[in-house]
């Protein structure tokens, strides 16, 4: 069922420089996220500092996956990629909005991240795909931490967290949409990284304490026009 | 716990539904929005047996529909179908039916080859197709039918549309072993599957459609089919009975004459409310006591503890397990629509 993907082709490299990128940004983004979360929730810094140093060790699997392919990855694009998410991440921090920054990272990146992963690996080369699948192994225990303490401070949260979700899901959406054609050209499908990336964030927001209701309505949130 | 796991029958359908579950979200959207959306649990279900004891169920709407089918958006169906399991087996449901198009889909696209969806690895002994159970409430619908609309089985000619699919092969086994009939007239698209369905039960004849509605006494609609067919009722003998299984139904047209009695095929009706609210969204004509009999499959194995693929793969029904259901479906108070 999955086409025959030819890795070493000009037409694979290019998506690839792009795609490769935004997972080593994503990866160096989560690092320095979570290093800012341990600072204003110090009571947890040692957590956080563990899930950072995690992050940073994928970032270093994910260069070796582009030098294997003797990609260069386009670094530019991937922070022009993040940068309203980043900002957004950054201004919620400088307020001190916990749940603004936990959405944005554990929640929304983390099950961006699983989707795309679970996605990718089929896919992938043989060599990405075993790093993948041991990144993808950690990202769900990322995702399983900011689920914890988001649930444990539900009430409090909730319209943040619908207010945050608002805000952020639709540049979800739209960094997408940018790169649809280069995700497409390495065999997955846009439908696809969107339904499962609604599941997964949806059993999230399950576990955290969100009815169906207010999960179809969350996740669905920006989605069309998308 | 038992599970369903269903879908509904086109896209005007689903919008229809979501608008009516206040999914405002949902309503609106075309196919593109249907072939990214979630399975989703809508319904917590309790059914009590004739026996006196209750069972807890769920159902997942798997956002399947054939318009996807007809579409060729093949990697879309099978990918709704295997996160549907995926959904179900995740909430800890110990006994699902595949219901409508699920079961066709699991079934023709091989995806016993498939069963690692992320990071779930699917247990296929916690699925039914539930064609068992729906097999043999075809059959009862055509004995008892046949006696109520004065129809004489043993000088009937039975067609069967759709005889080389799973649910029309078992009708059919059922029928040459059980049943004194004139003829019994095999009808499918794939005429090699015919045949050998033919030298297996060693009786009916191979046609076609055009040449078996105006001999037919009764005719049982079984065909996966996206799409209904519109069927002219001048061709159908009077008095005829036409049993249509299909989901969607494979009559696209509501036949009402003299002396032709449709019948809402493989539909159970059950001896006490059942506590839901899917089946209202299907259309059934009285939501608290009609269900699929592949759905009903999924209760009665979780009333039995049989927690087992029941019904699996294609083509192998016996009428040996078609009578085990059926000793347990009315045990527990479930008897065919007759309407």
């Amino acid at each position: 069922m999955t086409p025959e993907l030819d890795y070493q082709s000009p037409s694979y490299c290019d998506a690839y420089s792009r795609i490769n990128a935004i997972v080593i940004e994503g990866e160096r983004e989560a690092h320095d996220n979570y290093l800012t979360l341990g600072e204003m929730l110090p009571e947890l810094q040692g957590d956080f500092a563990k899930l950072a140093k995690m992050e940073d060790k994928h970032k270093k699997g994910f260069i070796a996956c582009g030098k294997n392919l003797n990609v260069e990855p386009d670094m530019q694009f991937a922070q022009l990629f993040f940068a309203q998410l980043h900002g957004n991440f950054q201004k919620a921090a400088q307020a001190g909005d916990v749940v603004t920054c936990l959405l944005i990272q554990s929640l929304l990146i983390e099950c961006f991240a699983i989707a795309a992963y679970n996605i990718y690996i089929p896919v992938a080369d043989p060599f990405a795909r075993k790093i993948t699948e041991g990144v993808v192994k950690d990202e769900y225990l990322h995702l399983n931490y900011g689920e914890e303490w988001l649930k444990q401070h539900f009430t409090q949260s909730k319209s943040q967290l619908e207010q945050a979700n608002r805000q952020n899901l639709p540049l979800i959406w739209k960094m997408l949409n940018q790169v649809e054609q280069d995700a497409k050209t390495l065999g997955m499908e846009k439908e696809a990284l969107v339904e499962d990336f609604m599941i997964q964030y949806g059993e999230s927001l399950g576990k955290i304490g969100f009815n169906t209701r207010e999960i179809m309505k969350m996740s669905a949130m920006g989605l069309v026009p998308a | 716990m038992f599970g369903l796991i269903g879908h509904l029958t086109s896209l005007d359908h689903a919008k229809a539904v979501a608008r009516r579950l206040g999914f405002d979200e949902y309503a609106d959207q075309g196919l593109e929005f249907w072939c990214s959306a979630p399975p989703q649990i809508v319904d917590e279900i309790t059914v009590k047996s004739l026996t006196g004891s209750e069972i807890k169920g769920l159902y997942v709407e798997s956002c399947f529909l054939p318009e996807m089918l007809a579409g060729n958006r093949f990697k879309t169906a099978i990918r709704k179908i295997l996160n549907a399991m995926a959904h179900a087996q995740k909430h800890g449901i110990d006994i699902t039916a595949l219901g409508g198009f699920s079961s066709i889909i699991f079934e023709n696209f091989n995806l016993a080859q498939l069963l690692q969806v992320r990071n779930i690895q699917l247990d296929i002994q916690r699925f039914t197709t539930g064609n068992t159970h729906t097999a043999y409430i075809i059959v009862r619908q055509i004995e008892e039918a046949s006696r109520k609309f004065g129809i004489d089985l043993a000088k009937a000619v039975i067609t069967v549309c759709g005889a080389s699919g799973d649910i029309g092969s078992a009708v059919c086994r059922w029928l040459t072993a059980n049943t004194d009939f004139r003829e019994l007239l095999l009808v499918a698209r794939n005429q090699e599957k015919l045949h050998n369905l033919r030298s297996q039960l060693g009786r009916g004849k191979v046609t076609d459609l055009a040449h078996a509605l105006p001999l037919s006494d009764i005719i049982v609609w079984v065909a996966s089919m996206a799409k209904g067919m519109a069927i002219n009722v001048n061709q159908l003998k009077r008095p005829c009975i036409l049993i249509d299984g299909g989901y969607p139904k494979n009559m696209e047209n509501t036949i009402s004459a003299d002396g032709i009695y449709v019948i809402n095929g493989g539909i159970v009706e059950h001896s006490l409310d059942i506590d839901w609210k899917i089946m209202d969204i299907v259309n059934m004509a009285a939501p608290a006591r009609h269900l699929f009999a592949c759905f009903a499959e999924s209760m009665l194995l979780e009333f039995e503890g049989w927690h087992t693929n029941f019904s699996w793969g294609r083509n192998q029904i016996t009428v040996d397990k078609m009578q085990q259901i059926g000793t347990v479906s009315i045990k527990h108070g479930f008897r065919p629509l007759i309407g």
